[in-house]
């Protein structure tokens, strides 16, 4: 429980190695219920690689993961359908339309034909896709592959939606799209976790924070907790213990040289 | 300009190959054949000398002109495999049309296959000159040659880039490679069937007419000598200047349009079919599986392959010395099933790297089997009317059009076992499918292993389960094909059973395995 909330998220000593080297190294997640949490860190933190075992997508060599309280990994069927998922690197069926592609994943989860025939309408609406509802998703542009990949996350309705940099190569009218839609989503009472590292981004939207660095948590709570007083993007910095060396060296770069 | 060509050349083969001992196995061998084919090439042309001088001259003249045709044509196959030749790449540096074009030339020629075919060509020499005019002439007309091959293979690519960056240009790229495998086997097909025609005959037709193009021009020069063969060699060199003239046009033109590989392409139509299929994960399974079958152009080719390679052999079996008896219509019909039946082997990998949306939803045991379930059913809604129709021409060809019945029988009979044990290993060896084709690896990078052992194991694995469906057949019990199709519904059943069993406790695995880099 986090200040009288319980938790939606909670990872307790989750570790990862890829051969050598070691991609998470004892995470302890806490993302409370009804909360827009972002998990920020520099690239290589182990931030995708972290929403993947939470996911489901990806085997933890160790630790311990509950969504709402139930064990990712013992008992998937009281988490799956409870969880929406948008994973990096924007995979999605290429050869179906957008629309069929919401249509297959709503009916891959078990609703009737009719209704998500139904939701589908509605979110390639809100997401501006009616256009290109039957263009094959090989053809899309980033934003649209993003906005798409949300929609298809979203149509059966999950208490907690995972996105791995939902807003990389975004333009800003699809962002705002996006921004929009999770706002309303999470003010019902529902939880967003999302990695970036856009901070301005993170700011404006989370109420939660989680910092990663090094493969793990460096610092987590509600925003104003993490920034006291700062930006969030100096706080980062202090935290994941950025060094100044901008200023040696390239002295001939820039008009002042000759 | 041109030692810096090369240089990047030789350094992309060099980065390709770093830290990597199967590619660098496989560039061991690359060499080792580029070796082969130069020394072979080499001979065979030089042992022209010992033909009749006619035929000598007739068979260079082909060969220099399908020497010509493989450089226009390889490339373009295997476009993207070369950095180096997409000026796309280049077009932000300050160079001048004319140091790229020079540029290209020299990064084109190097690399141990076009050394092998100089090589190779120059053999002609040894084998065509009569005299020393001949050689005088030769070694001009063997550079002139295969600088004619370098310039047209360049400017053919060039002129094509924007196109095969797109993407229904490479759909459509994927599907003539197939295309060109098999055209280079219609000679022995037609050869297999007793053509009627004197090859001796056709060889002097063909040579009579590919003998004033270029490059049988370039042939004719070296057997001819003296100043028939000086002009011709005049006539290729002119040849050589307007191909690299249209090269630089068609360069010029390429570095300055947009890059059209983002361009969208056209709506596809919603499909009625919809509302036939049960509803459901199946269904939703099953409509997914019939469209990727109809718009991914690797699915379009193993079902194209499966009926080309039927019909091959039903009619290569004609002869006198073929099959005999009900095994002419039965044989071809199962090795269709069978080929049909090898699609499912590796389920997953045509999905590739967008399994995870399946693996986020499927949380039990029954999920997985559904998915088989829906798979075997879209494979099976296509391959069994298909069956019908092969094992129906089949027994049309072979005369006895009662044959079709115990053919057909079996033949779906078999489909079911494939099906069944393709649940099996696609769970067990998965491998992620490169996303071009190419006549080399059918598997990513690390993974032909698994390839290799996952079709080999669904081959044998069906061969085996079908072999109850089989010992009565070979032994002449007909009748025993009516009980193909339960057994094969049988082993479809238990393989998606097992199948689901493996695959839900792997599926984390299996969605790595098949979403590796290509």
């Amino acid at each position: 429980m986090v200040e009288g909330k319980p938790e939606a998220v909670r990872t307790q000593g989750l570790f990862k190695r890829f051969g050598t080297q070691v991609a998470v190294a004892g995470v302890d997640l806490i993302v409370p219920k009804g909360s827009f949490a972002g998990l920020v860190g520099p690239n290589g933190a182990g931030k995708t690689t972290t929403l993947s075992m939470v996911t489901g997508l990806l085997r933890p060599d160790a630790g311990l993961i509950e969504i709402n309280g139930h064990n990712v990994w013992r008992d998937p069927v009281k988490v799956k359908a409870h969880i929406g998922v948008l994973p990096e690197g924007l995979r999605l069926f290429e050869r179906l339309s957008g629309r069929e592609l919401l249509l297959y994943n709503g009916q891959l989860r078990g609703i009737a034909r009719d209704e998500v025939e139904r939701r589908a309408d509605e979110l390639l609406r809100v997401m501006d896709l009616v256009e290109a509802q039957d263009k094959l998703v090989v053809d899309y542009s980033t934003g649209m592959r993003k906005k798409i990949g949300l929609a298809a996350a979203l149509l059966h309705n999950p208490d907690v939606l995972f996105l791995d940099e939902p807003f990389e190569g975004v333009d800003p009218v699809s962002a705002n799209t996006l921004v929009e839609v999770l706002q309303r989503y999470t003010s019902s009472g529902s939880t967003v976790v999302f990695s970036s590292h856009v901070m301005d981004l993170v700011e404006r939207l989370c109420d939660w924070v989680s910092v990663m660095s090094r493969g793990s948590i460096v610092a987590q709570g509600p925003l104003d907790s993490i920034r006291r007083g700062r930006t969030l993007n100096e706080a980062f910095l202090d935290l994941v213990g950025a060094r100044h060396g901008g200023e040696e060296g390239l002295s001939w770069l820039g008009s002042s040289s000759v | 300009m041109v030692g810096l060509f090369v240089r990047l050349k030789l350094r992309l083969i060099r980065g390709n190959l770093h830290g990597d001992t199967v590619k660098q196995i496989g560039f061991a061998f690359t060499t080792l054949a580029a070796l082969g084919c130069a020394v072979g090439g080499f001979a065979l042309f030089a042992l022209l000398r010992l033909a009749v001088p006619g035929v000598a001259g007739d068979l260079g003249i082909v060969a220099f002109t399908v020497f010509t045709i493989g450089w226009i044509l390889v490339p373009l196959l295997a476009f993207g495999l070369d950095e180096t030749l997409d000026p796309s790449r280049l077009a932000l540096f300050p160079l001048t049309t004319r140091q790229m074009a020079a540029g290209l030339f020299a990064a084109s020629v190097a690399g141990p296959w076009p050394l092998a075919s100089l090589v190779a060509l120059s053999g002609a020499v040894v084998g065509l000159a009569s005299g020393p005019s001949g050689v005088l002439i030769g070694v001009p007309a063997v550079l002139l040659q295969f600088a004619l091959c370098v310039v047209a293979s360049r400017a053919v690519t060039t002129a094509l880039s924007a196109s095969l960056r797109s993407r229904r240009g490479r759909d459509v790229l994927a599907v003539a490679a197939v295309l060109v495998i098999l055209l280079f086997q219609l000679p022995g097909m037609l050869a297999s069937q007793g053509f009627s025609g004197d090859p001796r005959v056709l060889l002097d037709s063909a040579a009579s007419v590919l003998r004033w193009a270029p490059p049988g021009m370039a042939a004719h020069a070296i057997e001819a000598g003296g100043l028939v063969g000086l002009g011709e060699l005049v006539v290729v060199a002119a040849a050589v200047a307007v191909l690299g003239w249209l090269w630089i046009i068609a360069l010029r033109r390429a570095l300055v349009t947009p890059d059209s590989s983002n361009q969208s392409g056209g709506s596809v139509r919603r499909s009625r079919l919809g509302g036939l299929l049960p509803g459901g994960v199946i269904g939703a399974v099953v409509a997914k599986e019939l469209k990727y079958a109809r718009r991914e152009p690797r699915g379009r080719i193993s079902w194209f392959l499966a009926v080309v390679v039927t019909g091959v052999l039903t009619f290569s079996l004609r002869g006198p010395d073929g099959l005999t008896g009900p095994a002419f219509v039965i044989g071809p019909a199962c090795l269709a099933a069978t080929m049909i039946g090898i699609q499912a082997a590796n389920s997953f990998g045509i999905d590739g790297r967008s399994l995870w949306m399946n693996a986020v939803a499927f949380s039990s045991e029954r999920d997985v089997r559904t998915d088989f379930a829906g798979r075997q059913l879209a494979i099976a809604i296509i391959a069994v009317p298909l069956l019908l129709v092969l094992s129906v021409g089949a027994s049309l060809v072979a005369g006895e059009p009662a044959w079709a019945v115990p053919a057909v029988l079996s033949a779906w009979g078999v489909l079911g076992v494939g099906l069944g044990v393709g649940a099996v290993t696609s769970v067990i060896l998965p491998y992620t499918l490169p996303d071009r084709l190419n006549a080399f690896t059918g598997a990513a990078p690390g993974q032909g292993g698994e390839a290799f052992l996952g079709s080999l194991g669904a081959m044998l694995g069906t061969s085996m389960v079908a072999l109850p469906v089989f010992v009565p057949l070979i032994f002449g019990a007909t009748w025993a094909s009516v009980l193909a199709v339960p057994y094969g519904l049988l082993a479809a059943w238990g393989g998606r059973r097992l199948g689901g069993m493996i695959g839900h406790n792997r599926l984390p695995e299996i969605v790595a395995a098949v979403s590796r880099p290509t």
